[in-house]
């Protein structure tokens, strides 16, 4: 009921944010990030100090980091099973095909962002491990009769371990969540080739030219400066690396458009207060989705940002799009 | 289980009583302990030791130096900027506004934030 109200009524906000904008206007003696950049957002900039949008409301962007960090303090410890619980276990698929498209080799090292509670660092060692037994498979079936030289270099190879090479770092700004990571990390005895770091995807703690694959999965539309995460980005990248990003995006078809509208605004926020007692939080998800630009226009900033070979990837009809890109 | 095998070793042995049941109690006792051990180890170590080889390429996230580990404090010092960021159940929290400033005049955790 509340929530369909909301449904009516948020239009109406957001017409009105709109047309406050323009008016106050003040002369802009911005520096850095924001300088040229030609989106809607530099009229709200111009505003004395400068502010963004937290769903459906417009706040400073130094409140903005505060109170994303408040909803995932809150929805940490729920936050796989409500996952599982609001896409109907379809996550687990987005992110299978995250790993499928990426296509790691063992050897290769991971940078995680927003990684929280690792899912995708979890797959990718699995990936990794299962590519590996999958090769020395291949390699014991042609060594029907191995001499005992084949067989000693075999022993030695094994040792290599090669296992350990291949990195995966999880960063998150949230430290609940990557406990919960941890501990899921824990109780499924991975911990070979994994670290945890706190840290800020806009001033990333790792040195230039670090990381094969960086990712981020469904967390970039809550950081303020999503430019200044892609410059980031492509800082801590090797050269030859890739940048992939899986994010919830505008769905093509009118029809399932109203679908996932419906779904959203009116199911997700419910299950949110039933199964993890906070339905502010949700709320907020579903409208960051909203406010986040589209595919087109998400693949124009990492253009920006200096990637190159930028595409994209719908998901299930455009409700998640995987942005790809290399630096070169 | 457990009863049953001390049931028939007692009848058995009765020297071996004494041991039995020290075993059994140790046994008890390990097991809870083991289960107790996992959660506490998280909390009374400071913290689970810290992979040192993050320091490969783990640097302050302000000047981008690399940063040195400090067993003691369990923290990660930039001498250059004087701050410390702490290492907490071994994750390093590399959140400028968490670090400490390691100086005479202590401001507490307000570092320079770049805008």
């Amino acid at each position: 009921m509340a929530a369909s109200v909301r449904l009516l009524v948020r239009p109406a906000l957001r017409l009105s944010d709109r047309n406050i904008n323009p008016v106050a206007s003040g002369a802009s003696g911005f520096s850095g990030c924001c300088c040229g950049w030609p989106s809607a957002r530099c009229f709200s900039d111009a505003v004395g100090d400068r502010s963004t949008h937290f769903g459906f409301e417009t706040v400073p962007e130094t409140e903005k980091s505060k109170r994303v960090y408040k909803v995932f303090e809150n929805v940490a410890q729920k936050y796989d099973l409500m996952n599982d619980a609001m896409s109907l276990g379809i996550h687990r698929l987005w992110k299978d095909t995250l790993l499928h498209v990426m296509h790691p080799q063992p050897g290769v090292r991971l940078l995680d962002v927003a990684g929280g509670t690792g899912d995708i660092a979890f797959r990718f060692l699995e990936y990794i491990r299962f590519q590996q037994e999958w090769q020395k498979r291949g390699g014991a079936r042609s060594m029907q009769t191995p001499s005992w030289q084949d067989i000693s270099s075999n022993y030695s190879r094994e040792n290599e371990d090669r296992l350990q090479e291949s990195k995966a770092v999880v960063c998150d700004i949230n430290k609940e969540m990557l406990k919960v990571g941890k501990q899921k990390a824990d109780s499924m005895g991975i911990s070979a080739g994994l670290s945890w770091v706190v840290g800020d995807a806009e001033e990333l703690p790792f040195d230039d030219d670090q990381f094969d694959i960086y990712t981020i999965a469904f967390g970039i539309r809550n950081v303020t400066h999503i430019d200044q995460a892609l410059q980031e980005a492509l800082r801590v990248l090797k050269p030859g690396g890739r940048f992939m990003c899986l994010e919830f995006s505008k769905v093509t078809n009118p029809v399932l458009a109203r679908l996932y509208d419906a779904y959203s605004f009116q199911m997700i926020p419910v299950l949110g207060e039933v199964i993890a007692g906070d339905w502010k939080s949700y709320q907020y998800l579903v409208e960051s989705i909203r406010k986040f630009p589209d595919q087109e226009e998400f693949k124009q900033m990492i253009d920006d940002a200096g990637f190159y070979c930028v595409q994209y990837y719908n998901l299930t009809g455009g409700v998640v799009a995987l942005h790809s890109g290399f630096k070169l | 289980m457990f009863r049953n095998v001390l049931g028939r070793l007692v009848t058995e042995t009765g020297c071996v009583r004494r041991y039995v049941v020290k075993a059994l109690v140790t046994r008890k006792v390990s097991a809870a302990s083991v289960s107790v051990r996992s959660f506490s180890d998280v909390k009374d170590e400071v913290g689970q030791p810290f992979d040192v080889s993050l320091l490969e390429f783990l640097v302050c996230p302000l000047s981008k130096k690399p940063l040195r580990y400090e067993a003691k404090t369990n923290e990660l010092i930039n001498k250059e900027l004087g701050i410390a960021y702490p290492i907490v159940d071994g994750i390093p929290n590399m959140i400028p506004q968490e670090a400490r400033l390691i100086q005479k005049d202590i401001d507490t955790s307000t570092t320079p934030m770049q805008d």
